[in-house]
């Protein structure tokens, strides 16, 4: 099937889902663009339009250092991906292989599941906590601290659609035309996982999003200076009662956002699993 | 005849069923239990039983899917149950296996033209992509399909071509040994006997041995030289296809034939 047919298929008759893709369409576009859309520069000090209200030149305000909150925000879109997409990365990585290679080998497995499950033990936040206080505040590290978390729960999955997929008969099929693991493993298995895979991922990218807004706002997550929105909330939240607006439009992107992905996961997820068609979880 | 080109003895393959979680008793199901039989070059042994009788163990085991838990199978020499992965894959050309499912036996992701050439290049029967298309292309032609299918996925195939799609890929290797798991018995009566004479036609042209798996009386009449009765993990009797259903000996035989009467008229 082309993908733009799959696509046309995934959202038809989905208004909330096509809204919520063309949300994300428009932070994708301004974390693309974000130097050319940004009026100021994120990160330009000015002591003179401190805590301004929402008007022209600054359209979203600016906050207590007097940084136009409107460029920091559309600095943030670029953050919310590079999270985004990086977690999801190390999460379908670390988790697939992982989840694969345990439902394949069983003794290999009886050891990883094991962790898995002792790191499954932990809330995800208190997981990202202690994982980030162990290390320095940088984007690379938030990545790979919520790739980590989200790999557990990627593993799991994985684990459980391999050991089934490894007893269908075309995996048999595939021994008996001679074929060795890896083949087996990468040829026959993991092609069939795709799917659910991509499922997977779109809601890791939205639980990122809201574990590094979580992480930003505790003071563990991104070094204070990047604006992402997470720290814009973070930076801002003593101005609650003075300047609201600081904390309105970061929210409300995170909100917006997070609530998008979910909607266009959910659509992709009764568009690929059947059983889900109809259910309450398919909006 | 000369010499058998399989020679099964004594084979056992039990499985542990429950292991209890805090009682670490285990129970052994026996599924095969001391099976002996042969089969000569160019012949087809059927092996026949009701289901769970554990023959389509007795297959699985042969083709390494399930591990021996005791016998030899002595095929071209060599004990081929007690050979490692590793050292039984060459094998695995010569010892291909039909299986019963055609929508579950085909990877839903692959073409047809991915399928066959798997085999193929593993066991390096071909030096390039174009030598393996004509080689598919032929053996596509040899099973009843249109080489312009390769280019196709599974899902775009009813269940009679897919199982042809399984022949091709065992066909595909040429080799000396099949073992036909229920070939038919997942198909629409009215693609049956097709896909069967098909078995046979191919059987009869290239002269392999086929261990010929089925609960169908009907079937095993039509295709078989030998017939072997199984129950309950064991052979209760074996002999030639006329003297198994005109004069059989062991009261289960009887049993098993007297059960299915209907298909005597069917398949004439």
């Amino acid at each position: 099937m082309s993908v733009p047919l799959s696509i046309a298929l995934v959202f038809r008759g989905r208004a909330l889902a096509t809204i919520g893709a063309c949300w994300l369409l428009v932070v994708g576009i301004a974390a693309i663009g974000a130097p050319l859309l940004a009026p100021f520069d994120p990160l330009e000090i000015d002591p003179f339009v401190r805590l301004s209200e929402p008007g022209w030149p600054h359209l979203f305000g600016t906050d207590h250092f007097g940084r136009d909150s409107l460029s920091r925000a559309i600095y943030g879109a670029r953050m919310a991906i590079l999270i985004g997409s990086g977690s999801v990365l190390i999460a379908l990585v670390a988790g697939g292989l992982v989840g694969m290679l345990s439902a394949y080998f069983v003794r290999l497995g009886h050891l990883l599941m094991r962790i898995v499950d002792v790191l499954m033990a932990f809330p995800a936040l208190l997981l990202a906590l202690v994982l980030m206080t162990l290390l320095e505040r940088s984007v690379l590290n938030t990545v790979i601290v919520i790739g980590i978390v989200y790999a557990t729960t990627t593993a799991r999955i994985v684990f459980g659609m391999t050991l089934k997929l490894k007893r269908d008969v075309f995996v048999d099929a595939a021994i008996c035309s001679g074929a060795g693991h890896v083949s087996v493993l990468f040829r026959h298995i993991l092609p069939n996982l795709m799917s659910p895979m991509l499922v997977q991922a779109s809601f890791i990218f939205a639980f990122a999003q809201l574990q590094a807004a979580a992480l930003d706002f505790l003071g563990l997550g991104l070094p204070p200076e990047v604006p992402s929105w997470g720290n814009m909330l973070s930076e801002e939240r003593i101005y609650v009662t003075r300047a609201p607006w600081l904390l309105i439009f970061p929210g409300s992107l995170i909100i917006l956002s997070v609530f998008s992905m979910n909607l266009v996961g959910d659509a992709l997820r009764d568009n690929i699993d059947p059983r889900f068609k109809d259910d309450i979880a398919g909006v | 005849m000369t010499r058998p080109l399989l020679e099964v003895r004594e084979l056992k393959t039990h499985f542990s069923i429950g292991r209890g979680g805090f009682t670490r008793r285990k129970s052994v199901l026996k599924a095969v239990d001391g099976v002996s039989f042969s089969i000569h070059e160019g012949e087809v042994l059927s092996l026949v039983g009701e289901s769970g009788c554990g023959k389509s163990t007795v297959g699985r085991t042969l083709t390494h899917l399930e591990t021996a838990t005791a016998g030899t199978a002595m095929f071209g020499g060599r004990d081929i149950l007690n050979l490692s992965p590793a050292e039984f894959r060459p094998l695995r050309r010569d010892i291909q296996m039909i299986f019963q499912d055609p929508f579950a036996s085909l990877n839903p992701r692959l073409s047809i033209e991915q399928m066959l050439a798997e085999p193929l290049f593993i066991h390096g029967l071909v030096r390039g992509r174009a030598e393996a298309r004509e080689r598919i292309a032929a053996t596509l032609e040899l099973v009843g399909m249109d080489a312009k299918s390769m280019s196709r996925h599974p899902h775009e195939f009813s269940g009679g071509q897919r199982q042809r799609i399984g022949i091709a890929r065992v066909m595909i290797l040429t080799p000396r040994l099949v073992i036909a798991d229920e070939p038919v018995s997942a198909l629409d009566v009215s693609i049956q006997a097709q896909v069967l004479n098909l078995i046979k036609r191919l059987q009869r042209d290239s002269g392999v041995s086929m261990l010929f798996i089925s609960h169908d009386l009907g079937a095993v009449r039509h295709i078989s030289d030998r017939v072997a009765v199984m129950y309950r993990g064991k052979l209760v009797e074996t002999g030639r296809k006329r003297q198994i259903f005109e004069a059989p000996r062991h009261a289960y035989t009887r049993r098993l034939l007297a059960s299915i009467p209907r298909l005597e008229k069917r398949i004439a």
